[in-house]
């Protein structure tokens, strides 16, 4: 006899969190059309300053460096 | 990092902008290949010879036309950019980039802009098929693959020039390698100098190729030249063509969204708000 309870209390708590995850996930819809705004503002371990009128931020794969640069982004 | 090796630098003007490249370990004529490879496909890619392969295709807006290899892997490039900007990077803006005035090189100046005329850029996808080789512009449509082409090239450009290298086209840049001292490439991007290992980097400004109200870079979504409050957008990605993408969405994103779109795909990035915004 207890084996039977145990089993039908496990079976009928089983089939309780299914349907209550169910009822949760069907109401609580993903929007696909929702605009992403990933709440990042720099990069993970990277660092932020600001200079000259303008924002720079590095990344953990990017060293800044003094020596003078060979090149540039600008375009002539 | 190890002792300074001895760099070779070619510079020379191509495409309508200047070209630098440098490489480690490889002879002149190395550069001078990478200086023929570059006059060979940018004559290919430009919209300002009416025989290259570009303008045909524009003038033949509706047939299908042959292609070499080069341009079918630009204009899948341009389809590319697309899908990753979602929208904001759309080779298709070319007649909105002649509206403005910018029908030949600026150094012969702009012409009369005509702006009554332009509306928003059609989706790329919808005016651009590309297959077997060949390719077809929907009648009414035509591209412009600036920046596109030139990091498509800067990345194409630094394998052939040999493992430690860089390839600096017009501000469209790939390096490769570990540079001269083994600690990457010294790049100047926006107000720093940053060390460039086999990544690329591109700026993408309204602050210069302007001329009164107007400048090159167009909105697609208006048509018309962007006015995002942002001025300019340096940015470091893992590779010229991937850096271009990336600072000109950012650009025109606009100051509020840039700086997460850039935290989420840069590897670093300069964002410069407008002077006069």
């Amino acid at each position: 006899m207890r084996v039977f309870l145990l089993k039908a209390a496990a079976t009928v708590l089983t089939i309780g969190a299914t349907v209550s995850s169910a009822l949760y996930v069907t109401s609580h819809l993903k929007n696909p059309a929702a605009p992403l705004q990933p709440p990042v503002l720099t990069a993970g371990d990277g660092s932020s300053a600001t200079a000259l009128g303008g924002t720079l931020t590095l990344g953990p794969s990017v060293q800044p460096s003094d020596v003078e640069p060979m090149t540039s982004t600008y375009a002539s | 990092m190890h002792p300074e090796l001895s760099v070779n630098a070619h510079h020379f003007e191509a495409m309508g902008t200047t070209c630098s490249l440098f490489v480690v370990g490889q002879s002149r004529g190395r550069l001078l290949e990478g200086e023929s490879w570059v006059r060979h496909v940018g004559a290919r890619l430009t919209r300002f010879a009416l025989d290259s392969e570009l303008s045909r295709l524009n003038a033949r807006a509706g047939e299908w036309i042959e292609v070499s290899e080069e341009m079918e892997a630009v204009l899948r490039a341009a389809l590319e950019a697309y899908a990753m900007s979602s929208g904001l990077v759309n080779a298709a803006v070319l007649p909105s980039v002649l509206a403005v005035g910018y029908t030949r090189p600026l150094v012969e100046g702009p012409t009369v802009a005509t702006l009554d005329r332009v509306g928003p850029t059609p989706a790329l996808p919808e005016v651009l098929e590309v297959g077997g080789r060949g390719a077809r512009v929907r009648t009414g449509s035509s591209l412009d693959l600036g920046g596109i082409a030139k990091g498509w090239m800067a990345d194409r450009l630094v394998e052939l020039l040999g493992p430690n290298a860089l390839a600096n086209l017009g501000g469209d840049l790939r390096a490769a390698g570990t540079g001269p001292r083994g600690d990457g490439w010294p790049v100047g991007v926006g107000c720093a100098t940053l060390m460039l290992r086999d990544q690329g980097a591109a700026t993408s400004s309204v602050r210069h190729r302007r001329w009164g109200e107007m400048h090159h870079l167009i909105d697609p979504r208006s048509g018309l030249p962007a006015k995002t409050g942002l001025d300019e957008v340096s940015v470091v990605a893992a590779s010229g063509f991937e850096a271009e993408v990336i600072a000109k969405t950012a650009l025109l994103l606009g100051p509020a969204l840039a700086p997460a779109y850039c935290a989420a795909h840069a590897m670093a990035s300069w964002l410069a708000v407008g002077r006069d915004d």
